[in-house]
Order: structure tokens, then C-alpha cells, then sequence
């Protein structure tokens, strides 16, 4: 008896499931063809890769646009962007915009013709009113614009322990050799001038390209920056090399990097900088882009206990400002009159206000105010930002996949690992795996 | 004398290396159980197994339940609104992500394994023309791994309008189950005594009754066996339910919260920890109790039929 009652609540549930079947298709219909699209007529879906708190400071941001013109905005974030765009672009059903954080990856679609060319929409001159040139040449791909800036990410700066730098007398660098001399003078006095770290599983090594951009940036005039990015320049040549002597002389200086080179590899990027927050500070130094305050311990107030200046240049007279960086780039999927509105609010700073306000956000557009930066340091990336003499996209991000995403992370580590000893090798590997036009 | 002490060498090395494997094994959960209970900072400081070396800290561990709070509840957010004010939120709680996960898990696990149940009476007890054909051919999609369907089935779910309900995950699931259910009941199905099944169509019995009222009572243990399975592995999947669901938050499974619940930069990872046991509950509470019809299937055998 008691195994006929488990076959019928075994059917039962199979009957349930069914009807909840032609529920669920029954519902689908009305939203495909029509009964919404009268009452709520426009819709625009935005799929982008930050999540949670940060989704909701997005949300927030969207509200003033959703109130004044009755679009409804519907945000959707997930951790796997990178694969789940490509899922959906190649199964036809792409979000109307999506948040790319590295133009890289938009470029693959670009190179496909999937996505749409933004002066389409634009007037000509408005983008030009909206943004610095540096920031529509980095999204002009193929000859179109691929899409819109919104948040940006400055990445050359060195995060330090403000009460105890100070209380030892030490003095903020102005160029790369008084910053040498600063490591040396904090180690004559028995500390530990630098942390770092570049774990960080699958994509364990960005941090050093991280480093190795930003020097390229300070030994080398931006055309042949560019010129690496793109492959011209090969990793074995004397200017990459040079860039990556000049970092080791940091990292594989034992006097200089807490725990040597073997903590350097184990270290995640995320718990780094946080030896400086010791009593005393384990170490003074921490190079890293603006969004590392998410992994300081919560009682770390931002500009009282821990502070950043902007990582000095190596040749001052030449090459007095250059800055690394990232950024959000909205790019368009569909064309409809309220995507193009959409669109249209993301080229402007009122777009960014409730997020900026919120703290930890650079806004790329002119006409962002100064004053809407709500507090000292977040108001010093944009200064950073717009006092740049040069700026430059972080090239691991858009070289292709294989090098950026890849090779060149996997040739830091092993550059570390080596200390140095295997640098031609270590170039060569990288150049070969550098894809076939 | 001596076999009485080999005996006790003998069990004593067995059940030292099963002890020994059974530590090996549980540590790393226990490790995770007792971090789950400490203070982020102190997560991301010190080991685990530092909370029971009191001479290292000296005020002693540290416990909270705050990474349970938070996951349970939704975290503490602030963000600042046009109008300049700050607003603190409460973020998602849990409720909605289960609820969800339960949605498309229990008619996830249920269709296919009654449809499986079918075929693999089909295969085993009817003669029809390409029954061999067709049965390898279920045995060969085997092989074929889910990715490579992605993209091609999304695709039709957009012309059929069918993505982002949940419809779409179950027969997704449903599609990506079949082949490994329908094996697996096959061989059981066909394992049981003919004799049965004989003296049933004797009586009269159509193949519709034979199995409802023998097939199905016969094989609770291997049905039992593969629920298990095919309920673990929807629940703990996220790669189908991010394709064919998408992550908006009413849709969003249990999964998804978790990996979103660490943040866009990773930076709120320590509530993985607590996130990971209680999303562990309903799995273990479904194993233990399908255990159960497991062993009294087992038990019941087949000649009371």
C-alpha cells in the first residue's frame, strides 16, 4: 500500500508540474505579441557585469531618466558576463545594451557587424561635447563607434598608510627615482617599503601587466604604446624589455616587497594591500586602480587612514603625466527610438550622479561637475583623470584574448617565478602566442 | 592466539585508514563551517584552524553570525539617490532565489525521470521495429556535452518565445537528463525477473498497468538513485539556468545569488562560507530522505512483487 500511495503523489506531482507547464507557455504569449507592449510600451534591457551594491547604484542612476520619460530601464548583472554576451549575441537574443568592461571583448563583435555604429545616432560634434577625444578614439573599433563611456577606473595610482607615512618623515615622490629612493630610505630605517600581490585564480598575473602598462606608459611615447597593444611593438623588443627590467627591479628586490617573490605569486590582489594596515604597517606602498578600498578592512576610513598618490613618471621632462585606466563602454545591440534614449542619458554625467555620489566612481563625460565627487578622494581620480597628459586604456584589455587574457598573464608569472633569469624567453612565448592575422 | 591478533592488526589497519581518509576528507568542510562563523577581516587574515591556537590571539576567537545574517537577509547597501540622499538598502534576501531554485528544480528532476521511466520500459520490454537503433542512439547522446547545445537550443526558445521562463529550464534540463536517466532505468528495468512480467500479461494486465502497478513499485531504488543525481545537479547547476533564465533578480536561482553575492570585484567573498552551508540543506535533506525509499526498495525485493 504505502509504495501505491508514493506512485500516486508521484503522478500527482508529475500532473502539477504539467499544468504549471501550460501556465508558464501560457504566460509567455501575451508579453511576445502584443498585450504588454501597448500598456508598458518601452523597454530597455541593459545586461552589464557589475553586480549586487553595484547594480543598484546603477539602478538608482537610471531613475531620474525612468521618471522624466516613462522608459522603464531593467538592469540584469551577472559575474559571467564575458561568456554569457556571447551565448546570448550568437543565440539571438542579445540585451538591447550591454556594459562591456573591456573593449577587447566588444571588439570581437564589432569585427562581426553586431553591433551598432553609435554616429548613427549621434549629431555630429556631440559625442566630441561629451567626451575627450582619448576617451571616442578608444571607442572607435573598425571605423565605427562601438559605444559610449560610463564609468571609468584610474589605475596608476600607490595607495599608502597616511598617519604612519608621515610620522616616519616621508615625503610623497614626484618622480619614479625619488620613489626608489623613498623604498631605500624606508628600508635603511628597517621597514618594508611595498605589498604585492597577484593571485587571482584563473586570471592570476593581471596585476603585473597592471604594472607593466603603467611603466611602458612612463619610458615610452604613447604611439608606441599603442603600437604594443596592437602587436606592432613585439614583447621582445628593447622597450618592453626595459619595462619589465625596471619592474623587476621592485619585485625581486627582497629589501623591498614583503615576503619576497614566492608571496608576490600567493598573495591574492585583494588581500595585498592589507599588511599596511598592521601596527606598525607590515609595508608603505600598494600600487593599485581606484576600486581596491572595497577590499580594505571595514574600520579603514578612505583619506584619513589610507590615501593614494598618483604613481610618479620615470621621465618627468617628456612624459610628465601619463595615466592607465579602464572604463565601462556601453555598446547598442538593437535600434529602437527609446534605446537610442537610453543611449542618449549615458552620454551624459547627470547618468552617473546617483552612483558617483555614492563613492568609488569616476565619471568619464565633461560635463560632470567637480563637486558632485562626494568626498576628497574620489574627487582626486578625476583629477588624475582630466590633469592626464596622456591616457591609455589598460592594454591587456585590448589586446586580443589569447595574449591579453592569456599568455601575457601567464608569461608575468612566470617571469616572477623566474625572477627575472628567463626574460627573452618569457617575451618570445608571449609573441608566439600572439594570434595569426 | 596469533589469528585472534592478526584479526586486530587487520581491523585496526582498516579502520585507522578509513578514519584517517574520513579526516582528510571532512576537514576542508569543517574548515569552511568554522569560518562561516568569523568576522571578515579575521577571514581574510588568519587561517581557520587559528581560532583554536588562543596563545596567537590574545583576546582569544572571534565568532558572529553576521555572514549568516547577511546572506540570509540580504547585505547592507548604501547608495546615494539623484536627489543627493543616502539610502541604506537591504539587499535581496534568500526567499525568492529559493523559492526559485525549488521552481525549476522538482519539475527539473520529476519529467525527466517519468519519461525516462517510459522509455526504459519501452526499451526493455516491447518489441517494436528500431528499438536497438533508437536505444543506441539514446546511449550515444551520452557523450555529447550540454555546452555545445547552448547556443542552438537558445536560439529556438527566442523564436518559440520561450526565454526566461521557466518552462525553458525544465525542458532544458528535461533534454540534457534523458540520455543518462533512460540508461540507467534501462538497465534496472530489464534486470527484473521475466517471470513477473510474464504472469502479469497472463492475467491481462496492459503494459500501461504492468507499469504503473509493477514497473514503477520495482524500480523505486534505481528511480530513487537517479533523483538523487538529477536533483543535486540542477540545483548546484548554474551555467543552464544563466542561458536560458538569465539572472534578473525574480528569476534568479540560488546559484546565481551566491556568485553575485560576493560582489562585482570578488570583494565580499568570505559570505561564500555561510552562503555554501545553507544552500547545502535542501540537497542533504532530499539525499537522506530518498536514502530511506533507497534501502527499503533495496530491501523489499522483487518475489513480493
Amino acid at each position: 500500500m504505502k509504495r501505491w500511495n508514493l506512485v500516486l503523489s508521484l503522478l500527482v506531482i508529475v500532473a502539477m508540474a504539467l499544468t504549471a507547464c501550460g501556465g508558464g507557455g501560457g504566460d509567455g504569449e501575451p508579453s511576445g505579441d502584443g498585450g504588454e507592449a501597448e500598456e508598458e510600451p518601452k523597454v530597455v534591457d541593459i545586461f552589464g557585469a557589475f553586480v549586487d551594491e553595484d547594480a543598484r547604484r546603477f539602478e538608482a542612476s537610471m531613475e531620474p531618466f525612468e521618471e522624466r520619460t516613462g522608459i522603464d530601464v531593467e538592469y540584469e548583472g551577472s559575474g559571467d558576463f564575458e561568456t554569457l554576451i556571447l551565448v546570448r549575441v550568437e543565440g539571438d537574443d542579445p540585451p538591447d545594451l550591454a556594459a562591456f568592461p573591456q573593449p577587447g571583448l566588444l571588439s570581437d563583435f564589432v569585427e562581426k557587424d553586431q553591433v551598432i555604429d553609435l554616429t548613427e545616432w549621434f549629431d555630429d560634434g556631440y559625442l566630441e561635447g561629451q567626451y575627450e577625444q582619448h576617451w571616442l578614439d578608444m571607442a572607435t573599433m573598425n571605423g565605427i563607434m562601438s559605444g559610449v563611456w560610463y564609468r571609468a577606473n584610474v589605475k596608476s595610482l600607490v595607495w599608502y598608510p597616511v598617519p604612519e607615512f608621515s610620522e616616519a618623515g616621508y615625503e610623497i615622490p614626484e618622480t619614479w627615482d625619488e620613489m626608489i629612493a623613498l623604498s631605500d630610505q624606508m628600508v635603511a630605517d628597517g621597514n618594508t617599503p611595498w605589498c604585492i600581490g597577484i593571485e587571482s585564480s584563473g586570471a592570476t598575473g593581471w596585476v603585473a601587466t597592471d604594472w607593466m602598462e603603467d611603466i611602458m606608459l612612463r619610458t615610452q611615447p604613447a604611439e608606441k604604446y599603442d603600437a604594443w597593444v596592437e602587436g606592432e611593438l613585439k614583447f621582445d623588443s628593447p622597450e618592453v624589455k626595459n619595462a619589465a627590467k625596471i619592474m623587476g627591479e621592485i619585485w625581486f628586490n627582497e629589501d623591498y616587497v614583503l615576503g619576497g617573490t614566492p608571496s608576490i605569486l600567493t598573495t591574492p590582489f585583494g588581500d595585498a594591500p592589507t599588511p599596511m594596515f598592521d601596527d606598525p604597517p607590515s609595508c608603505y606602498m600598494h600600487r593599485q586602480a581606484s576600486f581596491i578600498p572595497a577590499f580594505f578592512p571595514e574600520d579603514v576610513t578612505l583619506g584619513e587612514d589610507v590615501d593614494y598618490f598618483y604613481l610618479p613618471p620615470i621621465k618627468p621632462d617628456e612624459l610628465p603625466k601619463p595615466v592607465l585606466g579602464a572604463g565601462d563602454l556601453f555598446a547598442a545591440f538593437a535600434d529602437r527610438p527609446e534605446v537610442r534614449e537610453v543611449a542618449k542619458y549615458l552620454t551624459t554625467g547627470e547618468s552617473t550622479k546617483a552612483w558617483l555620489q555614492s563613492g568609488g566612481f569616476v565619471s568619464p563625460h565633461k560635463d560632470t561637475p567637480l563637486d558632485w565627487y562626494p568626498t576628497e578622494v574620489d574627487r582626486g581620480y578625476a583629477k588624475i583623470l582630466s590633469e592626464a597628459s596622456v591616457f591609455r586604456f589598460d592594454g591587456s584589455d585590448l589586446m586580443p584574448g589569447a595574449v591579453g587574457a592569456g599568455s601575457f598573464w601567464t608569461g608575468m608569472v612566470d617571469y616572477v617565478n623566474a625572477e627575472g633569469e628567463n626574460l627573452d624567453e618569457v617575451m618570445q612565448t608571449i609573441d608566439g602566442s600572439w594570434p595569426e592575422e | 592466539m596469533s589469528m585472534k591478533r592478526q584479526k586486530l592488526v587487520s581491523d585496526l589497519l582498516v579502520n585507522g585508514a578509513l578514519i584517517i581518509l574520513c579526516i582528510i576528507w571532512t576537514l576542508p568542510t569543517f574548515g569552511l563551517l568554522v569560518s562561516s562563523f568569523r568576522p571578515e577581516d579575521d577571514v581574510s587574515t588568519s587561517g581557520w584552524w587559528t581560532v583554536f591556537s588562543f596563545t596567537r590571539e590574545r583576546e582569544g576567537p572571534r565568532f558572529t553570525l553576521n555572514n549568516y545574517r547577511e546572506v540570509l537577509l540580504g547585505k547592507d547597501m548604501s547608495y546615494t539617490n539623484a536627489e543627493g540622499e543616502v539610502v541604506q538598502a537591504s539587499g535581496d534576501d534568500l526567499s525568492t532565489a529559493f523559492l526559485n531554485s525549488l521552481t525549476v528544480t522538482v519539475p527539473a528532476t520529476v519529467i525527466p525521470i517519468l519519461i525516462a521511466a517510459f522509455a526504459a520500459y519501452g526499451f526493455a520490454w516491447m518489441s517494436f521495429p528500431g528499438r536497438r537503433v533508437f536505444f543506441v542512439g539514446v546511449v550515444a547522446l551520452l557523450v555529447v556535452p550540454l555546452q555545445i547545445a547552448l547556443i542552438p537550443i537558445l536560439r529556438d526558445y527566442k523564436t518559440l518565445d520561450l526565454t526566461g521562463t521557466f518552462l525553458a529550464i525544465w525542458l532544458a534540463h528535461t533534454g540534457f537528463g534523458l540520455p543518462l536517466a533512460t540508461y540507467l532505468l534501462y538497465n534496472y528495468i530489464s534486470g527484473l525477473p521475466r517471470d513477473i512480467l510474464e504472469s502479469a500479461f497472463i492475467d491481462g494486465a496492459s503494459h500501461f498497468t504492468t507499469f504503473t502497478r509493477l514497473i514503477l513499485p520495482l524500480s523505486m531504488p534505481a528511480l530513487a538513485s537517479f533523483a538523487i543525481f538529477q536533483f543535486l545537479w540542477v540545483w548546484n547547476d548554474l551555467l543552464v539556468a544563466l542561458v536560458f533564465i538569465g539572472s534578473k533578480p525574480e528569476v534568479a536561482v540560488l546559484t546565481q545569488r551566491l556568485q553575485e553575492m560576493v560582489g562585482s570585484r570578488g570583494q565580499d567573498w568570505h559570505l561564500l562560507t555561510a552562503g555554501a552551508f545553507i544552500t547545502m540543506i535542501l540537497p542533504l535533506v532530499v539525499f537522506f530522505s530518498l536514502q530511506r525509499y533507497f534501502v527499503r526498495g533495496l530491501l523489499a525485493g522483487s518475489v513480493k512483487g
